[in-house]
């Protein structure tokens, strides 16, 4: 399964590919824009007085491009838990308009401005890619509407570039590295391990949080590499890195077909025998699992979710999803449920649906105990949750994540 | 280190298989042929659903060998109209082409990346050098140096070639030989794209297969044609080898300009020569 933003791709040559499909889309996308204004215009905002109460949710997800299999892991928790709850958040009747992201700002920010003018939605959830939850930001803060972040895992969304209409219910990427490091540091590796991650803005922010985790922790960074980002299939040159380093251990940040090639690439090379590999959870989240094969057993990382974690709220929700679905739930399924699940504790205090008066909601709703992920807390708008240590293991011919240590709670690190 | 030379190799050979084609048919019919790096990727496709046993891989490659030959006539036949038109039109054409079939690969294959075994026997590792190398990568070296030798001999040493050769340097006088160089054309060009099939159905073991695998390959073998010089056989694994060992060696001797050292190596061959090492405004076959 394929993890978050992918903003340098705007860089490449390939984009050239791309933007012409952006560019048909948009133009294609218009004359659908002023007809939607014109028809749905003026619907759906505010508590109506009296009679029935009807809260309009934009859920923006990729439908097409990369990320579209995250979009539909998003879209599937959505309904699950809607259709768990008779499609009301307390005494309101949910109304969703699905919109899509696509893979960068350039589709993803328009698809927010759709729903929010021409839709006249109340709240908005989604978005996987990071540089998108960024850009729209000045559109959340004029029309003063609250989104959930139910991805995009960029420190700066709820640090740096933090307002009141931007919440999140995912992790953070820094969050999920730095438990690894921590954990590395007194798992008796301390004397070192080689960090490896895509040259891009998540991959870098992962390096540093694990660096600084484990450096805390009296760790050692023996070496580290950031290779091309999209375009590294062989990763042959840096695997002879990791080897002449002499660590002890490898910690990487990878997702879809790369993550594919260098777990398998890892064991071609003769690395998984000699120097264990660990890693952000999304190295083998989903689909990408069954592609690795019998490459990624063993090798060991951390998430805030795994469909193994034994806890009554989860063994019901991969229980419905599975049956509905015919395959497990991912994390972004469990983050777009939970967008759910907050949004209907705060519209049960909220005095308006407004962004502010959804805020000061969400800020008041406490610890989250009914989560397939455990419990967790809003902690300056964005989850302080239990991390987990999940190795890969053969469960009845079924590749999976099975949960080795639970690190505890975890804040998004101080930047 | 020398095991780092040694997957330079590997990867040099499987790009002279992709680039010659997109190189030769550059070269001899002045069309730019973007949909070279989505042949591939068909290839890699076809590698991923037949991938598992010898059976399945060279039924692979044989429906790659078939398909490529058809898809190059089709090509060929599409870009005719546009010959003496600009080489954008003749860029737009095939760009839509790559668009069309990436989509319908994305239909068929969905758009989850794909791993592809190795066959049997090949899916384990080698010691080499002292350093554990995989099988497979060994045996790509020995059939990419084969299919170099046979491209080379072809175009060099025999009257198709001489043809072919002929064709590049004077379609006019050809043609007054009583020659149709229409067909020499869609010929090469079925050739052309067998070689991209064939290349995405062996480079699937290394690469894999995925949307946007097929920009990815077309930008290397741009790369490599740029280096080598166009319509050049020698060109072509010169280049390759070179962007090979420039992509592995040079990662590991400088990893912190991975990103950058590859189009180095291209801004440097274009300052000091830029028709290429092996090109020329007379570029004339296998020179």
């Amino acid at each position: 399964m394929f993890h978050e933003e992918r903003p340098e791709m705007a860089e490449h040559p390939m984009i050239t590919r791309r933007r012409l499909l952006g560019l048909f889309g948009a133009a294609a996308a218009l004359p659908v824009l002023s007809a939607c204004g014109s028809s749905v215009g003026g619907s759906g905002s505010g508590p109506a007085a009296g009679g029935d109460r009807t809260v309009k949710v934009g859920l923006v997800v990729p439908q097409s491009g990369v990320y579209a299999a995250l979009g539909t892991d998003m879209q599937r928790g959505w309904e699950l838990w809607l259709a768990d709850n008779g499609g009301t958040f307390g005494d309101y009747t949910v109304e969703t308009v699905i919109a899509d992201e696509g893979e960068t700002p350039q589709t993803g920010v328009p698809a927010v401005q759709k729903v929010l003018q021409s839709d006249g939605v109340d709240v908005v959830v989604g978005l996987v890619n990071s540089a998108t939850a960024l850009g729209v930001r000045d559109l959340l803060t004029e029309s003063k509407k609250l989104l959930i972040v139910t991805n995009a895992g960029a420190e700066a969304v709820t640090s740096t570039s933090r307002t009141p209409y931007i919440w999140r219910s995912s992790f953070t990427n820094g969050q999920i590295a730095a438990a690894m490091g921590a954990h590395l540091a007194q798992s008796g590796f301390s004397e070192g391990v080689y960090a490896i991650a895509p040259d891009y803005a998540a991959g870098t922010e992962v390096i540093t949080a694990f660096t600084k985790a484990f450096e805390t922790g009296g760790g050692r960074v023996v070496g580290q590499a950031k290779t091309p980002f999209g375009t590294t299939s062989d990763y042959q040159p840096f695997l002879t890195g990791i080897q002449g380093s002499g660590a002890r251990a490898t910690f990487c940040f990878y997702s879809g077909s790369e993550a594919i090639n260098f777990v398998k690439q890892y064991g071609q090379f003769g690395l998984a025998s000699t120097i264990p590999l660990y890693g952000s959870g999304f190295l083998t989240e989903g689909n990408v699992l069954p592609q690795q094969g019998d490459a990624s057993l063993g090798v060991q990382t951390t998430l805030h979710y795994t469909d193994q974690l034994d806890n009554p709220a989860n063994r019901a929700f991969v229980g419905a999803y599975t049956a509905k679905h015919g395959e497990a739930p991912s994390c972004f399924s469990v983050q777009t449920w939970d967008a759910a699940n907050v949004l209907n504790r705060a519209l049960g205090s909220a005095t308006a649906l407004d962004g502010d008066a959804l805020a000061a909601a969400l800020g008041g709703v406490g610890t989250i105990e009914d989560s397939p992920r455990g419990p967790w807390t809003f902690e300056n708008q964005t989850p302080r949750q239990n991390i987990y240590l999940r190795k890969v293991e053969n469960s009845g011919g079924t590749l999976v994540n099975s949960v080795v240590e639970d690190l505890g709670p975890q804040s998004q690190p101080a930047a | 280190m020398l095991v780092s030379v040694l997957n330079g190799f590997a990867i040099g050979f499987l790009l002279f298989i992709l680039a010659v084609g997109l190189s030769i048919v550059f070269g001899m019919m002045d069309v730019l042929n973007l949909a070279h790096g989505a042949l591939f990727l068909a290839g890699a496709y076809l590698g991923a659903a037949f991938a598992g046993s010898w059976g399945g891989f060279l039924a692979a490659l044989g429906i790659a060998a078939v398909g490529g030959l058809a898809a190059g006539a089709v090509l060929s036949l599409m870009t005719e109209p546009l010959r003496k038109r600009s080489h954008l039109d003749q860029a737009l054409l095939t760009l839509g082409v790559a668009f069309v079939v990436a989509e319908l690969l994305v239909i068929v294959f969905g758009d989850d990346p794909l791993s592809v075994a190795a066959p049997p026997a090949l899916n384990g590792s080698v010691s080499v050098f002292g350093a554990t190398y995989p099988a497979y990568r060994l045996v790509l070296i020995g059939v990419g140096a084969a299919l170099a030798v046979a491209v080379y001999l072809v175009v060099e040493r025999t009257l198709v070639g001489a043809l072919v050769r002929a064709t590049v340097a004077d379609r006019e006088m050809v043609a007054t030989l009583g020659i149709d160089n229409r067909r020499v054309r869609a010929a090469v060009f079925a050739v052309g794209s067998l070689l991209a099939t064939t290349a995405g159905v062996l480079g699937g073991p290394i690469y894999g297969a995925r949307p946007g695998l097929d920009a990815t390959v077309l930008i290397l073998a741009l790369v490599v044609v740029v280096i080598g010089g166009l319509g050049s056989v020698r060109g072509a694994l010169v280049g390759a080898l070179i962007i090979g060992q420039v992509d592995t060696l040079g990662r590991v001797l400088l990893p912190e300009f991975a990103s950058f050292i590859l189009f180095a190596a291209l801004a440097l061959v274009l300052v000091l020569r830029p028709q290429g090492l092996f090109g020329g405004p007379k570029s004339v076959g296998a020179r």
